[in-house]
């Protein structure tokens, strides 16, 4: 095995854990909400309680055509709960690999070998890059057994591309924190610039539009990127996923250059 | 920078905020020497080990190490040296092997016999997760991972930080085994027997600069020396008090008792013309020498 494969290897290693229980818990997550969808075909009355509220309240919380799969499914999971829980595990992974093991004084002792410091970095994106991998592989798996055994009707192909916006979604605030962990080595500020972002970017997306002078400014939303689109019901256009990816790229190329100018912290 | 001379700090400077932590440090680090850097803590030790390590980028002046700058080609640096932090934190979910197994793929691969044979020697197990290990022990995985890089140069950060009395010994000999195999050995250390034990020449850091070079003789010469001599037939009391470097000296019938600071010759040479019974030079400690020279620099 090459050093940088050995480089990523030490992190997935650590790491091992913490995307096991996310992929378990996300698994769990979908597979609890999709079984109630059979209990919840059969009433009419949480449709007649989300007609009662304003239009643009029902749009802000993701609610419409909540009695269909894809409703049903966006307004319990992809509209907030798997985007957000995917940033926060991506975040988390980042802080863990990143700011916390280097304040820590874990890294130092990688760091002392004969390898480029960017390259340590990178091979942490990398790592966090693989573990976010399968936890969406897991959520995505979980989801099509679930649907396949509930006999919850929706295009796998709109649910996958949902799935990898989410995930996307998780990678452009993981690499705002490793921007911030290249940057620094302070974890509060690697875990609460990139929150800060995440839910400035959700409130953005979500409640912007209740007044229509605002509008127009949720296109600056990454969940407006992701989502606005409504991809559960229409194909999600080409350049959604570039919106998210691109950025984070370029985040992390900034994390990169930033950590092999610094200091590095010690324990 | 000539062949000899595998180290050069060169007016290191090394600021963080307001505080200057080091203060424009010159020091060469000679091939196949062991140079003990003391001081106490806080006294920019650790500093100056992280800027050869190219783990701090020095804020002023440079650091040379195997003839190229060690801020700007740390890695090919870091390639031949073996190092071991001051402040040790090691991954908790994994065995000592796993470590060693994983550190020694970033360097090119370790020998699994000398590993092995390290870790007879530090007595140290290498199958238990390290979270399971006392301080001591994790300090000897440390120490393996440094000796079994085979480097050209070690560089340790208070190396012995929680290790038993045995276990020291034995990294002191592993210390001159490495030097006999033409290993150069760059430790730092608040602990004055050790670098007395292992180091051939010594640096003493105090806030941030060198205020004392020398080698380990050199430091010992000028201790002060507790000397008591039974003469058989005493000599006048003002011939002895005109040997240069006694201090405070003190006749009392034939017990004759002083400080000596400085060369002894002088002495011997007195009292090579005298009736001698019994003389006692009191082995010169290098905490002495250092509270003195460290009195001095004040």
């Amino acid at each position: 095995m090459g050093r940088f494969a050995e480089l990523v290897a030490i992190p997935l290693r650590a790491m091992r854990r913490a995307v096991l229980w996310w992929s378990v818990g996300l698994a769990a997550l979908i597979a609890a909400t999709v079984a109630f969808w059979p209990a919840f075909r059969g009433t009419s009355g949480i449709s007649s309680a989300i007609d009662q509220l304003p239009g643009g309240l029902v749009q802000a919380l993701g609610l419409q055509d909540f009695n269909t799969p894809a409703g049903y499914l966006r307004g319990n999971l992809y509209e907030l709960f798997i985007p957000l829980l995917l940033t926060l595990a991506a975040i988390s992974l980042v802080m863990g690999q990143t700011a916390s093991e280097e304040t820590s004084g874990r890294m130092e002792l990688i760091l002392a070998q004969s390898v480029d410091h960017r390259a340590v970095l990178l091979a942490r994106a990398i790592a966090v890059l693989i573990g976010l991998t399968l936890i969406t592989a897991a959520m995505a798996v979980a989801q099509l057994v679930a649907d396949g055994l509930v006999g919850l009707a929706i295009d796998v192909s709109l649910l996958l591309s949902t799935i990898i916006l989410c995930m996307l979604l998780g990678l452009f605030h993981g690499a705002i924190a490793i921007a911030t962990a290249g940057a620094m080595a302070r974890p509060p500020a690697v875990l609460g610039i990139a929150i800060a972002v995440a839910l400035a970017g959700y409130f953005g997306a979500a409640l912007l539009p209740l007044v229509d002078a605002l509008a127009p400014w949720r296109q600056l939303s990454p969940w407006y990127w992701a989502l606005g689109g409504n991809p559960l019901i229409t194909p999600t256009e080409f350049w959604r996923y570039a919106a998210l990816a691109l950025p984070a790229v370029g985040f992390a190329l900034f994390g990169l250059i930033a950590f092999g100018r610094r200091d590095i912290a010690s324990g | 920078m000539s062949d000899d001379k595998l180290v050069r700090f060169d007016g290191l400077i090394k600021r963080f905020g307001a505080i200057e932590a080091v203060q424009g440090i010159n020091l060469e680090v000679v091939r196949g020497e062991v140079l003990g850097l003391l001081g106490p803590n806080g006294s920019g030790k650790s500093t100056t080990l992280r800027c050869l390590m190219g783990l701090l980028r020095p804020t002023a002046g440079h650091v040379t190490a195997f003839g190229v700058d060690a801020t700007t080609e740390g890695v090919a640096v870091r390639a031949r040296i073996g190092y071991i932090p001051g402040e040790l934190r090691l991954p908790e979910r994994t065995t000592g092997f796993e470590l060693v197994a994983s550190i020694g793929r970033l360097r090119g691969g370790f020998d699994s016999r000398r590993r092995d044979e390290i870790a007879a020697r530090l007595d140290l197990d290498l199958e238990r997760q390290v979270r399971d290990l006392s301080t001591g022990n994790r300090r000897k995985v440390a120490l393996l991972l440094a000796f079994v890089s085979g480097s050209e140069l070690l560089v340790l950060d208070e190396p012995t930080n929680g290790l038993d009395p045995l276990i020291q010994h034995e990294f002191l000999a592993l210390v001159r085994e490495a030097r006999s195999h033409g290993t150069t050995v760059f430790l730092s250390s608040h602990v004055l027997s050790e670098v007395q034990r292992a180091a051939d020449r010594v640096a003493v850091l105090r806030a941030g600069k060198v205020v004392i070079e020398g080698t380990v003789a050199d430091l010992r010469g000028r201790a002060r020396q507790r000397i008591e001599v039974w003469f058989e037939d005493p000599p006048p009391a003002e011939a002895l008090t005109a040997v240069s470097g006694l201090v405070d000296p003190l006749l009392d019938d034939r017990r004759f008792t002083a400080t000596l600071s400085g060369p002894i010759q002088p002495f011997i040479e007195f009292l090579a013309r005298c009736r001698v019974n019994t003389l006692l030079v009191e082995e010169p400690d290098l905490e002495e020498a250092f509270l003195d020279l460290y009195a001095e620099s004040e």
